[in-house]
């Protein structure tokens, strides 16, 4: 009886998917898909600045700052949920309390797998990380980012039609011959942003620093700048300085790899989609939203990881120890 | 730098924003997370423990219901064994008795059968002694009468010659037990004869036994300690043969 | 006419620029091959390999993106 049951809820599903694809089809063909105007930068949703402050610069209200204090204020609130949760029922949370702790408990074990008595220090900036990442990537998936927006004047635009009362309108998939319009969306995808990805590398590759510095004190530095064997080995000696710099070139090129790690994935996730929504927008954005999942989630745990193991290197003990051995 | 969107001012944002939720997140989330998952960790190593105990106390348990289960086995055992022994014995003693019992009664049928055979010989010799004499007479013709006859077959058989033992004279035979072997059973009358003689010469405490063994032909053979007095037809024959050799 | 061949110039280098994804292919590949040669040798060792794969990918993936980014650079940017 369950069995059967079971086949006509699998056979349910089905026709929802066919029902859907031939919605998909029919609102393609009434209002075709507009190739939107891809930029790096965040686009200005106030052409103002909003205000100007002497060093910094003009400061401009962006889609993606827009986004980014969307997704802390949901991050924060969920932690007071999972705070509250938790005050009420300490052992068994239910709910997203639930969740929380199983990535959180996840996380501390990856931690001290990998940075033993460290892990204290170590794990709140990957977790957090890791948290952070997994909001800003997963909320750029969600409909209506990066495609309700502002119009705004423009050369290469496209044709407008008015919705209802003309409050809201949308493009038409036809180019305007003088002066169409172009969509500046409210939300765009945080981790889209170079400001967001370059900050936190920023932090990471920071707190790798202090964490080393945590750990083994001044002799932290002694990886940069290794003048320990000049005087003894002066060939090898050399040869070590020369290592130190690199090392300290290679903290540089970790900010730069995290950024661009990051910002890579995002963005061309959302080139991907964009293109080819407006190429195949028939039942391949599905699949290709399905990947850009798994790559949000990628890319959030790598983050995370690899601050995690710079940190616990960072913690390791450079030359000193070894020759102590 | 400005087409990349990069601004001091959204970086600085940026920062901020970060730094705020991680210590938001620390403070709201890891710190008591953390602590109940430790908690929790404490509660299910402490319940491991209890089930640990709780198996050990188990363990024990199986262990002594077995040792019981040992100890019953072995004193059923003990018993069977006992059981065992016990009917073996009874089933030797009643062996042992049937066995005596069978025994005294072959004992007794063998005592039967040799009385029984005395008996017929004692009646053959009549018959022999009445054909050897009617043969003889058939033979030498009737020189001899038949009393006489009867008296020299006796005396062949029992080798007694007017009331005494013929082979005994004139031999010194000294000991306390004598035996006297006859081809044929000897009559009462002769046993007496033969008894009252040996008596005579071995002393009143002596005891006279009397065997019978055709394979003497006639006769007597007397045995008293180590000495024998062969007065029998057969050795008297194998003399006979070995002197002619 | 200026602009069309810079147009042109910007799509020939963004398509030259991403020969160097060939690279990340590569070692995404080597770095897979080994973890699931070794989770197949091995299978208790699934979880740490698991987790070092997906670093070496991360590391072996970031020079694809980086082809990518100058790519979209040329064409969305310069």
């Amino acid at each position: 009886m369950e069995k059967a049951e079971k086949k006509w809820r699998w056979g349910f599903h089905r026709w929802i998917v066919l029902a859907l694809i031939i919605l998909n089809v029919v609102a393609v063909n009434l209002y075709a898909p507009v190739q939107p105007h891809i930029q790096v930068a965040a686009e200005n949703i106030i052409t103002e600045p909003l205000f100007t402050l002497p060093v910094i610069g003009d400061f401009y209200l962006t889609n993606s700052l827009i986004a980014t204090i969307l997704m802390y204020i949901v991050i924060i609130l969920i932690a007071l949920a999972v705070r509250n949760s938790w005050k009420k029922n300490p052992v068994a949370p239910k709910g997203i309390a639930g969740v929380f702790e199983m990535l959180v408990d996840m996380i501390y074990n990856m931690t001290e797998t990998t940075a033993g008595k460290y892990a204290a220090k170590v794990f709140p900036w990957f977790a957090s990380i890791v948290i952070v990442l997994l909001f800003a990537n997963l909320m750029k998936l969600i409909p209506g980012f990066e495609s309700i927006g502002v119009l705004r004047h423009s050369e290469h635009g496209y044709e407008i039609q008015a919705l209802g009362n003309g409050t809201w309108s949308t493009l038409l998939n036809k180019e305007a011959h003088n002066g169409g319009y172009t969509l500046v969306p409210f939300l765009r995808g945080v981790s889209t942003d170079l400001n967001f990805t370059t900050a936190l590398a920023l932090i990471a590759v920071v707190m790798i620093q202090v964490i080393g510095v945590q750990a083994n004190g001044v002799r932290y530095f002694e990886k940069f700048i290794n003048v320990r064997n000049i005087f003894k080995k002066p060939l090898f000696g050399v040869i070590d300085f020369i290592v130190g710099l690199l090392e300290l070139i290679s903290e540089f090129a970790k900010i730069l790899s995290f950024t661009f790690r990051l910002f890579g994935n995002m963005f061309s996730g959302m080139v991907l989609l964009a293109v080819v929504g407006v190429m195949i927008p028939v039942f391949l954005p599905s699949g290709l939203m399905l990947f850009e999942v798994f790559i949000g989630v990628i890319q959030a745990l790598v983050f995370g990881m690899l601050t995690m193991v710079f940190m616990a290197q960072a913690t390791q003990g450079h030359g000193a120890e070894e020759e102590q051995k | 730098m400005e087409k990349l969107g990069f601004n001091l001012g959204f970086l600085l944002v940026q920062i901020i924003a970060f730094l705020i939720t991680v210590v938001v997140l620390r403070a709201w989330v890891f710190i008591p997370l953390q602590g109940s998952l430790k908690k929790r960790s404490e509660t299910i190593e402490k319940g491991l423990e209890d089930a640990r105990i709780a198996a050990e106390a188990r363990e024990n348990a199986e262990k002594e219901a077995a040792e019981i289960l040992a100890e019953a086995q072995a004193s059923a055992a003990q018993v069977i064994r006992d059981a065992k022994e016990k009917a073996e014995l009874a089933a030797r003693d009643v062996k042992a008795n049937v066995d005596a019992e069978i025994a005294k009664s072959r004992k007794d049928a063998l005592v039967d059968i040799e009385h029984e055979r005395e008996r017929v010989l004692g009646e053959i010799r009549n018959n022999v002694a009445s054909l050897a004499i009617a043969a003889a007479q058939k033979l030498v013709g009737e020189a001899l009468d038949e009393k006489r006859q009867h008296e020299l077959v006796a005396e062949f058989f029992s080798g007694i010659k007017d009331g005494k033992v013929s082979i005994l004279e004139g031999s010194k035979v000294a000991g306390e037990n004598a035996e006297v072997m006859s081809a044929l059973p000897l009559t009462e009358d002769e046993q007496k004869i033969i008894k009252g003689e040996m008596l005579n010469r071995l002393g009143e405490k002596a005891e006279v036994a009397f065997n019978v063994d055709p394979n003497i032909l006639g006769g007597l053979v007397v045995r008293v300690g180590d000495k024998v007095v062969d007065g029998s037809v057969a050795g008297q024959i194998q003399n006979l043969r070995s002197s002619l050799e | 006419m200026s602009g069309d061949i810079v147009m042109a110039a910007k799509m020939i280098g963004a398509g030259l620029a991403m020969i160097g994804a060939l690279g990340g292919g590569i070692g995404v590949g080597l770095s897979v091959q080994g973890a699931v040669q070794g989770m197949a040798r091995n299978p208790d060792t699934y979880g740490n390999l698991l987790s070092s794969m997906i670093l070496g990918i991360a590391f072996s993936e970031a020079i694809a993106i980086y082809c990518l980014v100058i790519a979209f650079l040329m064409l969305f940017v310069v």
